[in-house]
């Protein structure tokens, strides 16, 4: 996306592709929705817009999870993912924000909240930032996260999964969503990944391993590419 | 380059969960009125505070959500070419920021009184668009903050009418003294609650 040519076309999610809450051993999935259906309204001037140049004020200049300083690497499988970010139209969107945040190999998260007897990792924050490139581009490197079970929800297991949070062009292509692994056993159990009622979406959220022998690096390397809300009225100039 | 005819579907929506990070969040990312931490903050129009606390069901505070502001400048511009009036919007103001609930479920920005513009839809009064996301949030959460300085204005907005009448004054801002020399405004979202006192939340 050229910035000054960003969409301008935006229509409400198909909601087959959207989760569908409440979630079952997830009680925040109640306490914190509303209860009144939520209500139409006239997408204006606010709603389409959005700040074009995040960049100052949240200094994505921070890719490299697995390397916290000469030396201090962390423990875990290192990993290369990257993708584009792209509208509906399938162009790139250039200098979108991209947040990115997970757990350790021992599925442990570096946040207070996160009181479960698993190892923290002193080599392993587990959160970055960073800008598309021209093409809409994103890579990170890091470690690939452990799976880990949630707190009083029955048995239910979190498979590995990457947490993003991208900042694109207008307020209306703003998305935060999770990344999973290929053909992990624990993908199909997950209540997060299946409250999506269309499997078409669910694949969507799972990136694609790249095979080591087109890899150059001592990494496995995964792709996922996201879709923002948005298409242009008009066609791109010949 | 032909334009394709079926569009690629838009990536899902998931929460950010319970831990999102907290080193994410700086100094500063909840002021709307600089650009950058270090940056001036803009010259133009009435300097406000707005606050609140995030409310779940039962009324316990909502820890740990995340707001993201977005609105006009003091004269009613966006720093965006989906504005036609974009060039002449203030260089000085962001318009965007990003508040973090404290224990009490209390969040802060700092802001300018946006001004009114001219939509396709309608007359907009003056108004901030807050999105919330947090734990067992799946897809943002999206309402209108409008304020009490302009009850004509609000009358005839166009987003602010989408609302059942004897919910709107639960989008409206209330006088809430000063802060550091500055007007305040109290807006608290309650996510879940009594019919009377949910905040009205709006399709994404």
């Amino acid at each position: 996306m050229n910035r000054l040519d960003p969409p301008d076309l935006f229509a409400p999610y198909d909601e087959a592709g959207q989760p569908a809450v409440p979630i079952e051993g997830y009680p925040n999935t109640v306490r914190r929705n509303p209860s009144r259906p939520l209500l139409a309204r006239p997408y204006t001037r606010t709603a389409r817009t959005g700040p074009l140049d995040l960049a100052p004020k949240l200094q994505p200049h921070d890719n490299n999870l697995a390397v916290l300083a000469p030396g201090r690497i962390a423990i875990g499988q290192l990993i290369h993912v990257s993708g584009r970010v792209l509208d509906e139209d399938g162009r790139g969107v250039a200098g979108a924000v991209v947040e990115l945040w997970q757990a350790n190999a021992a599925g442990r998260y570096v946040n207070p909240l996160d009181q479960r007897d698993a190892p923290l990792d002193p080599n392993f924050i587990g959160n970055g930032r960073t800008l598309t490139d021209a093409q809409g581009r994103y890579a990170f490197v890091t470690i690939k996260p452990g799976a880990y079970p949630v707190p009083d929800s029955g048995r239910w297991w979190r498979p590995p999964h990457v947490h993003f949070s991208i900042l694109g062009p207008s307020t209306l292509s703003r998305l935060v969503t999770q990344m999973y692994f290929p053909g992990d056993p624990l993908n199909p159990h997950d209540r997060l990944l299946n409250s999506l009622p269309d499997p078409a979406a669910r694949a969507r959220l799972i990136a694609a391993q790249t095979p080591p022998e087109d890899v150059d690096g001592e990494w496995l390397a995964f792709t996922w590419d996201v879709v923002l809300r948005g298409r242009h009225a008009t066609p791109p100039a010949p | 380059m032909s334009r394709p005819n079926a569009p690629l579907p838009p990536t899902a929506w998931h929460t950010i969960g319970p831990f999102f990070p907290r080193s994410f969040y700086r100094e500063g990312d909840n002021d709307l009125t600089r650009l950058s931490a270090d940056a001036a903050p803009t010259a133009r129009g009435e300097h406000i505070r707005l606050r609140g606390r995030v409310l779940e069901q039962g009324g316990g505070a909502c820890v740990n959500a995340v707001l993201e502001a977005w609105q006009a400048d003091a004269s009613g511009r966006f720093r965006h070419p989906l504005d036609p009036g974009w060039r002449d919007a203030d260089p000085d103001f962001l318009g965007w920021g990003r508040a973090w609930t404290d224990g009490e479920g209390a969040y802060s920005f700092r802001t300018v009184l946006p001004g009114g513009y001219q939509d396709a839809a309608g007359p907009r009064a003056p108004h901030v668009d807050i999105a919330v996301i947090g734990s067992g949030i799946m897809r943002r959460l999206v309402t209108t903050l409008f304020f009490p300085d302009f009850a004509e204005a609000n009358a005839t907005d166009p987003v602010l009418r989408a609302v059942p009448e004897p919910l709107r004054p639960l989008l409206v801002a209330r006088p809430d003294g000063e802060v550091d020399g500055l007007r305040a405004f109290r807006f608290d979202l309650v996510l879940r609650g009594a019919p009377e006192a949910e905040t009205p939340f709006f399709v994404d």
